[in-house]
């Protein structure tokens, strides 16, 4: 790597530019005005080295150019991660739909049971697929924040989870407790993904789960483990897992 | 005698815009235009000049398109649009103003 490269390179990787396109064409405009310096300054007799340190001295601290092109994109970057997270978070929805749609015909159809009281309560089945699909997406959101301290990390699922509460208990009062449940199994799942032990995390998805029946239980006469919620949340993990991957390929380098 | 940083920080956006209203420059040219004009005396950091034209090209003031120039070398070349003509005339005249206030503060003209 030479010198103007290093230069470059630092520029582009501090720099925060919203978007492969505006990334390269900016490196590519800086890389013209540093060989123009490194040229210049070599037209008037400087060797190698000592042009180097005029281009050095003349381009200014990377950092500082870094820092200005920061503060000049903050806006589009910011509206690019709002855009992104509403795309991540709709796509996240839908799946978790289709998920335990599919789920819950493929029971119906196993237990000659009728699909009339789900369809009936699928405002209610709302809230459980938002919650879900904001307990693994806020997860991820804290990872990308706090890549280096989990505790951090859980904050974005946790204020979350806290607001959910207040809103479901507002909304849903009777039926709060399970779409809470949910966020808390697609998250924990999430958290349980980050291990390299296989279907570890299926553990994550059950642990709230039993929490919440072991809790509630004994209060709720003829309520049993719900093994169906369970598996739907599990499935829905693993789909959001390839959903986030599948995000991560378009855009995490859109806006590293 | 080296001119302050932040002084030169605030005044790069006037020249930019003065220096384009002449003709269409890429960025290494606005650098050699201003130290031949100031007799090198306008001496700043050349990095820092592309976030400020950035600056002004997402304000809607500057377009910009690749040229290839006489050297063969492509080149990003920045023009004015007819917003940032405005908005130079309107640097401008605030430069001259703002000069005469701090040049009679400096001067005691009504002392």
């Amino acid at each position: 790597m030479t010198h103007l490269d290093r230069i470059l390179s630092q520029v582009i990787s501090l720099a925060k530019l919203p978007g492969n396109r505006r990334r390269n064409e900016v490196a590519k405009e800086l890389r013209t005005h540093l060989d123009d310096l490194a040229e210049d300054a070599r037209s008037q007799g400087y060797d190698d080295d000592t042009a180097a340190r005029i281009v050095r001295m003349r381009f200014g601290d990377p950092e500082e150019v870094a820092a200005a092109f920061i503060s000049v994109y903050k806006p589009e970057r910011l509206a690019r991660r709002i855009l992104q997270s509403t795309i991540l978070m709709t796509v996240s929805t839908v799946a978790v739909v289709v998920v335990i749609g599919t789920v819950q015909s493929i029971a119906a159809v196993c237990t000659a049971s009728s699909m009339v009281p789900t369809l009936r309560d699928i405002s209610r089945e709302v809230f459980g697929f938002t919650a879900i699909a904001s307990g693994y997406c806020s997860l991820y959101a804290g990872e990308r924040l706090f890549p280096a301290s989990l505790p951090r990390a859980l904050l974005p699922s946790v204020s979350f989870g806290l607001l959910l509460a207040v809103v479901f208990g507002w909304l849903i009062p009777q039926h709060a407790g399970m779409p809470l449940a949910a966020f808390t199994s697609a998250a924990s799942g999430r958290l349980l993904q980050r291990v390299e032990i296989p279907f570890l995390w299926f553990a994550g998805t059950a642990l709230p789960l039993l929490i919440a029946w072991a809790l509630f239980g004994p209060l709720i006469p003829g309520w049993e483990f719900p093994w169906l919620v369970w598996f739907g949340v599990t499935v829905s993990c693993k789909a959001l897992r390839e959903i986030v991957r599948l995000f991560e390929r378009a855009f995490v380098e859109d806006c590293a | 005698m080296p001119l302050d940083r932040e002084l030169l920080k605030g005044s790069i956006a006037v020249l930019i815009l003065k220096l384009l209203s002449e003709r269409d420059m890429y960025g290494y040219e606005i650098i050699q235009e201003s130290l031949r004009r100031s007799d090198d005396a306008f001496e700043f950091k050349e990095g820092t000049l592309y976030p400020a034209l950035h600056q002004l090209h997402k304000r809607g003031y500057l377009r910009s398109e690749w040229r290839t120039g006489e050297s063969g070398k492509q080149r990003k070349y920045y023009s004015l649009t007819a917003v940032g003509r405005k908005a130079a005339r309107r640097s401008e005249k605030e430069w001259f103003v703002f000069t005469k206030i701090v040049n009679a503060i400096l001067s005691g003209a009504n002392s």
